[in-house]
């Protein structure tokens, strides 16, 4: 069956139940708005940056007095090479930038194999959508990896932040505390015995697997005739069905921001994970949604954390 | 006296075709793998055998059942008592061996640590074969004519069976219909077609077929374009055997506004 525009599914669910149908963007009582600007550096100064955006603009930003970036370590702004990708946190309409994040990748999947002495060269299954991929961790920062992946052996889950470089993914920093269990076994959800309740917390995390400037999220509970996609419908967090389409209302609890997301891909890998955010607070176990960088970054969170703390609604 | 030895037969297929139907239950709809590792004797041989030797388990259920139910055999008479005296055996040692493990008897229902009761029943069955087999008649007899010592062979079977408690915990305490995964499409579909708001739009509608379906929450959308190139979508509500049934009618190229509207309860 086509999916002739999953846009066209919250018009007609909204028109059949007499709701309003909500709009995708952020909340306008959360503070600032902060963009979130992508592009390739074409040349930056201590002031002013210049990039490439996806859609082939030139753009011309102010650099914050106070900002900061990280190209797999925390830089001036000042020294990031041209040529990488960034993305930015941008105020005042997307012209002032506070924080770059310089050709950062997120790397999340089941382990597969693991090879080397010292350089680890590590190939993880990163879900039925994502395909297999292959990730170098410098032995620098494999001590600090494996610290949080004592399971580290294929058939668990890997979860990392790093960075690309010639053509090479490597990871630095840990972006979770690894799941005891593998993959495959996923903890039940805990039981719900009354009726739903209208707001499910848990952990928002991101995942680069959505296109630069993308606004979504990948929802795990999807259903497995929606997505094509044998392994959703997995989750520990207790999360309702939704379909492609529908749309999410996170509040990221850090920073009292909201915004609507539609969810736009299936999470099955984010399910598996029935972590916890210790951003803030420590939150309820399990992942609600896998957001897009783009809408990661409006909604105040930070790419290297790699998580905060959410409530999840229906928009 | 013959009626003593035969009353227990009855019971014993009904017991083995349950077994046989839930553990296939199990195997089939799959749950999560590695789930099946909780349960049963299947925690005694590696996981790669574990849904095989469960299916093994219910075949050889099956065929005592029916042999128990057609012939007056002694070899499925033994079969049968050799089958929960072996239970009982294994029941202990997985007792002994892994007291975090269900006893699997009838499949992820019998998911509670093995206990006194389970164990109970497996020798209270292993008496009730051995009883049957110098039996007369064929089981189809002997259920035909039922009697009180078949009565008090449920009752005492109910009694140690804790999977009856855990099935009365499932029904009160179910997952809200938002969590849980709902009937087939076919069969919301089908549902959909026996409502009033159906009949009301069917004329109207290009293809009986739905271009695009979706759930929600409790709800299922099931997208139609009408002749005049509108959208007509249903919604059905996923619980209940005569679900509500809403219905909108949206104009395709203004996807804003919502020109028609009409709710309509099934």
């Amino acid at each position: 069956m086509g999916h002739p525009s999953v846009e066209r599914r919250r018009v007609l669910s909204a028109a059949a139940l007499g709701r309003e149908k909500g709009v995708p963007g952020p909340d306008p009582g959360g503070g600032e708005p902060l963009r979130a600007v992508a592009g390739e550096v074409l040349d930056v100064s201590p002031h002013l940056i210049t990039i490439e955006t996806p859609g082939g603009a030139e753009e011309r930003l102010v650099i914050a007095p106070w900002a900061t970036a990280w190209h797999g370590a925390e830089v001036a702004p000042a020294d990031l090479p041209a040529g990488s990708m960034v993305l930015m946190r941008a105020l005042r309409d997307g012209r002032v930038v506070e924080r770059i994040w310089a050709d950062t990748t997120r790397i999340t999947g089941t382990i597969l194999s693991i090879e080397g002495r010292k350089d680890l060269t590590v190939e993880l299954d990163c879900g039925p959508h994502r395909g297999h991929r292959t990730i170098v961790i410098p032995y620098r920062s494999s001590g600090r990896l494996q610290v949080r992946h004592p399971k580290f052996e294929p058939g668990y889950l890997f979860d990392a932040i790093g960075v690309r470089r010639d053509g090479a993914s490597l990871a630095l920093l840990p972006a979770t505390s690894q799941p005891p269990y593998p993959a495959r076994s996923v903890p039940p959800p805990p039981p719900a015995y009354a009726g739903l309740q209208s707001r499910i917390a848990g952990t928002a995390t991101w995942s680069d697997a959505f296109d630069e400037d993308e606004r979504g999220a990948g929802y795990p509970m999807l259903e497995r005739s929606d997505t094509g996609c044998a392994q959703t419908g997995v989750s520990c967090a207790g999360l309702p069905y939704l379909a492609l389409g529908s749309l999410l209302q996170i509040r990221n609890v850090c920073t009292d921001r909201t915004a609507n997301v539609p969810v736009v891909a299936c999470g099955c890998v984010a399910g598996r994970f029935c972590d916890r955010c210790v951003e803030c607070d420590t939150s309820p176990r399990g992942r609600v949604a896998e957001l897009s960088p783009s809408s990661y970054v409006e909604l105040g969170g930070e790419l290297v954390k790699g998580c905060f703390n959410a409530q999840l609604g229906l928009g | 006296m013959t009626l003593v030895l035969e009353s227990q037969l009855p019971l014993l297929i009904v017991m083995l075709v349950l077994g046989t139907a839930a553990k296939v239950a199990t195997v089939t709809s799959g749950g999560e793998p590695g789930s099946l590792s909780r349960l049963g004797p299947a925690v005694l041989v590696p996981e790669r055998w574990q849904a095989p030797a469960l299916l093994v388990c219910a075949a050889g259920e099956l065929v005592l059942a029916a042999g128990l139910l057609l012939t007056t055999h002694p070899l499925f008479r033994w079969g049968t008592v050799g089958f929960f005296a072996l239970s009982t055996y294994v029941l202990l040692e997985l007792r002994r061996r892994r007291p975090d493990a269900g006893c699997g008897c009838f499949g992820e229902v019998s998911a509670a640590p093995v206990g006194l009761r389970s164990i109970g029943r497996a020798v209270a069955l292993a008496g009730m074969a051995a009883m049957s087999v110098w039996a007369t008649v064929p089981g189809w007899q002997a259920a035909a004519a039922p009697s009180w010592w078949t009565a008090a062979g449920v009752a005492l079977l109910a009694m140690l069976s804790p999977e009856i408690e855990e099935l009365i915990d499932r029904v009160r305490y179910r997952a809200p219909c938002e969590q849980r995964p709902g009937p087939a499409e076919s069969v919301t579909l089908s549902r959909l077609r026996s409502s009033g708001a159906w009949r009301a739009h069917r004329g109207a509608l290009t293809s009986p077929e739905p271009y695009d379906t979706w759930r929600e929450l409790c709800w299922r959308f099931f997208a139609f374009r009408n002749h005049d190139d509108d959208d007509v979508v249903f919604a059905v509500y996923l619980s209940g055997r005569r679900p509500a049934v809403r219905v909108a009618v949206v104009s395709s190229e203004d996807s804003d506004s919502l020109p028609v509207y009409t709710p309509v309860s099934a």
